[in-house]
């Protein structure tokens, strides 16, 4: 499909009418570089980043100051508040929120981390009949959104008596997190060598055995990958959170500063940005932490 | 003596809870003005041991509202020792809780609802009958509009507690400037008096984003005032009719005039504009006021000067028709502590709770028990005047048919808003747009 | 190892119950269990239950009848159903080119040696790992009708408008602010998966190239897209896939408003499913979107995958 020699060929026998520019030029200049690469890529990161530094600025300023433009720039805080965050944190339930958004991402990841690492197991190492055919029903699995799922299951966690209850997402996620993992952690296992296990194995140890003294150990970066990726995509999820829960208190962080901020005859921009900026605060240092893992588990679904 | 009076409002005003119960003292010379007219035996509701309460209502527009709500929940459980638990919804969201709640069979015991909400859940509500009917005779009976609201096959499913009115909130100043002192009273004038303020700069705004209150209440007045109507007396879907056209026409014109933005305005966005001095002219409750006067910006609160409030103009059908919105609770019967819920209820209707509580609302909520009439709010501040009689001059929900399940969907899908917003937004043309309402409205009322 | 040589002695005396955990059969059984069952139970079942819900008229707490094709025939004449439709399509359309052109421009201007790569990477990534919910309150914020800093920009400093944007208060303009919100979310992830795809590519091919002249764009067009093709595939695939069911942005921003002229046709089925109570009906409107999602995966995974089929690289 790629085939260069013939790419090269056509070019022999058509080339263009426009000169072609020699390639040295083009990483010799600096100013063609600064043109062509450094402004846009700065660019990029200036309006990637720019509504965190919004969310930020805003958070830390106070209410004369985020309404008057006039007399304030609004790029920079003149006289910077903590009142916002202090609001939040005393005048809200969200250090509550924080609690339940970790308690609902932290056992659903561990539930799905669990189930996936046995069942990865099973269809890459204990190969049974039609293995492949099951991974690529999970696969496919993967493919299922939540946008579809969510009205038959709140059906089913109205039945269930789960509704109001942590439980209901606790329960729920792992449909989203048991396919990706598995995923991941099918490349993950493909990639340890069979050769060791055969060793254990002529040696006589249990099948058990290998998969937790041998496989799981080489797993390791395998497992933080799906974990912190399950913890993520776990702390971010948002219509099941909505749809299942609905006292105050039992509300994870994206749902409630939506849902419980937003009041009365003015949005509290200050505080709702306070929300935002300390509802993303933990996935971010989970995630600076751990950036290669993230980008490696990201990039090594896509890449099967 | 006059002077304290004054200022002693101002401090109520202000938030100072205390002064709340002495407001009569200077005025009626008797310690605490009682509201009582009768003294009927309350209903025999003994407390549940170990009862505890979940209360769901919706988030406040003025602060005192919340406020001497959560204290008087607290002086529940001080008096009673039934621990309450108050959640806060916005307003957009409460409907759909509560219907999930109800529903599920799991939630909250006692709901400040929305209008008709008790009578999408009739049969899934406590019967108040014996509570509604101690309260009425206590305080000079029910307004016909809240036994409306309340009473479904002659037994009360749910007790109204307040009702928000929208009248017309203007900056006097910025009237003036367009040529007005007061905004006109009939239709074709109030609409010239809208386009006059765009051109001065100062352009009114109602909202006709799914705002529960705001966007329903102007646009089911602006229907109504020209002769149209979701049902018929009998029941009947008669909304797609030339005078509900008309209406339409009408508000598209109003549009037309509005500061931009508006199709997309919740509740709040109103208040918001109105206090940042974009707007001259809005329909809303008393809100816009409260928070200009209890405001610590010295500017916001020098804008409580320049508000006034007017009746809504008068339509061809000669009689106000502005819409109520009702708060209206209700206990589920699914709650383990049946009495200690109707106890809240009562214990937070009762004058020693509710006269202070409409007393820091300043009427925001206004009283649905017709002694409350008498109330010193209505009379401290003339700017509160306009909203004593919401419950006495409004038009209900689905009139001129009954209160049901259907024509509560109705206004919970914001047919009639929608209907006005898509012509508004260029998207549909009057008559497609109430034909496409009127469809809607019967897939409910099929 | 020691342990393994003291079991393997252990093995040869060992109990029913060991042999019995060390069939393989019985392990796989086992392995399977809770991943099968979780996925059986709450995905499975309430895909089946769902397409079911869609055929009846239950509502919250009444369970339903069957209507058979009733609801689908009530939104087949519904003008805000059709409106949803396409603008949910529109939606996906317009933003995956949108995230796909700039995913790979930022992609490739990352795949050359720069200074600061990695954190430069780490940052890009951020709007992507920050929940999408609260990053749409910074854009909510950001399309603030009297307060947008965008507005205050392109007036009060540039001088280029005379009035603020009303970016959420017009259908149009509310529609590419979503679209451009979700761009935004989007290019990290397309990016950083490129930009893995791009490190795959042997220098090498760019040499040979370049010394037979080969120009910057043929390069790219001959070496760079046909390699990164199979990759290409599944991240749009991904990305379709995930853009043609959002719900939070929408929800978040502007509710499907104004005048459910932003309604994509998850956040219409949680209006009228969950909002509404009508849950065979928001039932229906989520089962609708299956056949569009089934037609969006195979044409970007087949159409630009098909040459790797045909070279049999089957297991992915």
């Amino acid at each position: 499909m790629t085939d260069v020699g013939q790419t090269a060929d056509h070019e022999r026998v058509a080339p263009t009418a426009v000169p072609e520019r020699s390639g040295a030029l083009e990483w010799a200049s600096l100013p063609r570089l600064i043109v062509t690469v450094y402004t846009p890529l700065i660019a990029f990161v200036v309006i990637l980043l720019f509504p965190f530094y919004w969310m930020a600025i805003t958070t830390f300023k106070s209410n004369e100051e985020l309404y008057n433009y006039k007399e304030y720039n609004p790029f920079w805080i003149s006289s910077p508040t903590l009142a916002n965050v202090k609001k939040l944190l005393f005048e809200t339930d969200y250090p509550q929120w924080l609690v339940t958004t970790m308690t609902v991402a932290v056992v659903s990841t561990v539930i799905s981390l669990f189930a996936s690492v046995l069942a990865a197991y099973a269809i890459q190492r204990l190969k049974f009949k039609n293995s492949e055919w099951v991974g690529l029903a999970i696969y496919l699995a993967y493919l299922v959104p939540p946008s579809i799922l969510f009205i038959p299951l709140a059906t089913m966690v109205f039945r269930f008596g789960l509704y109001d209850s942590p439980m209901a997402l606790i329960l729920t996620y792992p449909t989203f997190l048991i396919p990706f993992c598995t995923w991941l952690l099918i490349g993950y296992f493909k990639s340890i060598p069979y050769e060791l296990e055969e060793c254990a194995l002529v040696d006589g140890a249990t099948r058990l055995q290998i998969m937790w003294k041998i496989t799981l150990p080489l797993a390791v970066p395998g497992l933080i990958s799906a974990g912190i990726f399950a913890f993520t995509l776990s702390w971010n999820e948002f219509i099941y959170a909505l749809a299942f829960i609905q006292s105050s208190e039992n509300k994870t962080v994206p749902v409630a500063v939506l849902t419980q901020l937003v009041e009365g005859d003015v949005y509290h921009w200050g505080s709702l940005m306070a929300g935002a900026l300390l509802g993303s605060v933990p996935v971010a240092i989970i995630y600076s932490f751990f950036v290669d893992y993230y980008v490696s588990s990201l990039t090594g679904a896509v890449k099967e | 003596m006059n002077r304290f009076t004054r200022r002693d409002s101002i401090k109520i005003g202000a938030g100072a809870v205390a002064g709340a119960a002495l407001i009569g003292l200077p005025n009626r010379r008797a310690h605490a003005q009682s509201y009582a007219l009768a003294d009927p035996t309350p209903p025999d509701q003994p407390i549940e041991d170990g009862a505890s309460l979940r209360v769901l209502r919706p988030s406040k527009f003025v602060d005192g509202d919340e406020r001497l709500f959560l204290e008087n929940s607290k002086k529940f459980t001080e008096a009673t020792g039934v621990d309450v638990k108050v959640d806060i919804s916005s307003w957009e969201d409460l409907r759909p809780q509560v219907a999930t709640a109800a529903n599920v069979g799991s939630g909250p015991d006692v709901v400040m609802a929305w209008s008709d909400d008790p009578h999408k859940f009739a049969d899934k509500v406590l019967d108040l009958t014996d509570l509604a009917t101690y309260l009425g005779e206590k305080y000079g009976g029910w307004w016909p509009l809240a036994e409306k609201y309340g009473i479904k096959d002659g037994r009360w499913i749910g007790m109204p507690l307040g009702a928000s009115g929208g009248t017309q909130v203007y900056r006097k100043s910025f009237l003036q400037e367009a040529g007005y002192e007061t905004p006109p009273n009939d239709l074709d004038g109030f609409l010239t008096c809208c386009q006059k303020l765009k051109e001065v700069g100062h352009p009114a705004g109602y909202a006709l984003g799914n705002a529960v209150g705001d966007a329903n209440g102007w646009c089911t007045w602006v229907v109504w005032a020209h002769g149209g109507k979701l049902l018929d007396d009998d029941d009947n879907v008669v909304l797609n009719s030339p005078e509900t056209i008309e209406a339409v026409k009408y508000a598209k014109a109003l549009y037309d005039t509005f500061i931009p933005g508006t199709l997309s305005w919740l509740d709040p966005s109103n208040n918001k504009a109105f206090l940042a001095g974009e707007i001259g002219l809005t329909q809303n409750g008393i809100s816009i006021y409260y928070a200009a006067k209890n405001s610590d910006d010295a500017a916001v609160k020098a804008l409580a000067e320049d508000i006034y409030h007017a009746e809504v103009p008068i339509g061809p059908v000669g009689r106000p028709t502005q819409r109520a919105l009702v708060v209206n609770s209700m206990v589920f019967g699914y709650t383990p502590y049946p009495n200690a819920a109707k106890e809240y209820l009562r214990f937070m209707m009762e004058e020693e709770q509710y006269a202070p509580y409409l007393d820091a609302c300043i009427g925001y909520w206004n009283h649905p028990l017709q002694t409350y009439d008498s109330h010193p709010v209505w009379t401290t501040d003339p700017k509160h005047e306009p909203y004593k009689h919401v419950f006495r001059d409004a038009l209900w929900d689905g009139y001129s048919g009954s209160i049901s399940e259907q024509s509560s969907v109705v206004l919970s899908e914001f047919v009639i808003v929608q209907m006005i917003a898509s012509v508004c937004a260029g998207e549909a043309t009057p008559e497609e747009a109430v034909a496409e309402a009127e469809r809607r409205t019967l897939r409910y009322f099929r | 190892m020691a342990t393994t040589a003291r079991q393997g002695l252990a093995r040869v005396e060992d109990g029913w119950l060991t042999r019995f955990f060390d069939n393989r059969r019985v392990l796989v059984f086992l392995f399977m269990l809770p991943a099968a069952g979780l996925l059986l139970l709450f995905l499975t079942y309430p895909l089946g239950l769902g397409v079911w819900l869609g055929f009846t008229d239950t509502k919250i707490g009444r369970a339903g009848e069957f209507i058979g094709f009733e609801n689908y025939s009530w939104l087949f004449t519904d003008k805000v159903f059709w409106g949803a439709v396409w603008f949910t399509i529109v939606y996906t359309v317009v933003a995956t080119i949108g995230k796909f052109t700039l995913g790979l421009w930022l992609a490739l201007l990352l795949n050359r040696t720069l200074p600061f790569k990695s954190i430069l990477r780490a940052l890009i990534l951020l709007p992507w790992i920050v929940p999408t919910v609260l990053s749409a309150i910074a854009f909510w914020w950001i399309y603030d009708p009297q307060f947008s800093i965008i507005s205050y920009v392109l007036v009060d400093v540039l001088g280029w408008r005379d009035s603020y944007i009303d970016f959420l208060g017009v259908p149009n303009n509310a529609r590419a602010s979503l679209i451009v919100a979700n761009i935004w979310r989007g290019i990290p992830f397309v990016a950083i998966c490129l930009l893995a795809g791009l490190q795959t590519i042997s220098p090498s091919l760019y040499e040979a190239a370049m010394i037979d002249g080969a120009s910057a764009w043929r390069r790219f067009w001959h070496i760079t897209l046909p390699l990164l093709m199979p990759i290409l595939a599944v991240v749009l695939t991904f990305s379709v896939l995930f853009t043609f069911t959002d719900f939070q942005l929408v929800y978040a921003i502007t509710r499907g408003g104004p005048v459910n002229s932003t309604h994509l046709m998850a956040t219409l089925a949680f209006q009228r499913g969950i909002t509404g109570g009508y849950l065979g009906e928001g039932a229906a409107i989520a089962v609708a979107m299956i056949p569009f999602l089934i037609f969006a995966t195979c044409f970007s995974y087949f159409a630009l995958a098909n040459r790797k089929w045909q070279q049999g690289g089957k297991d992915d």
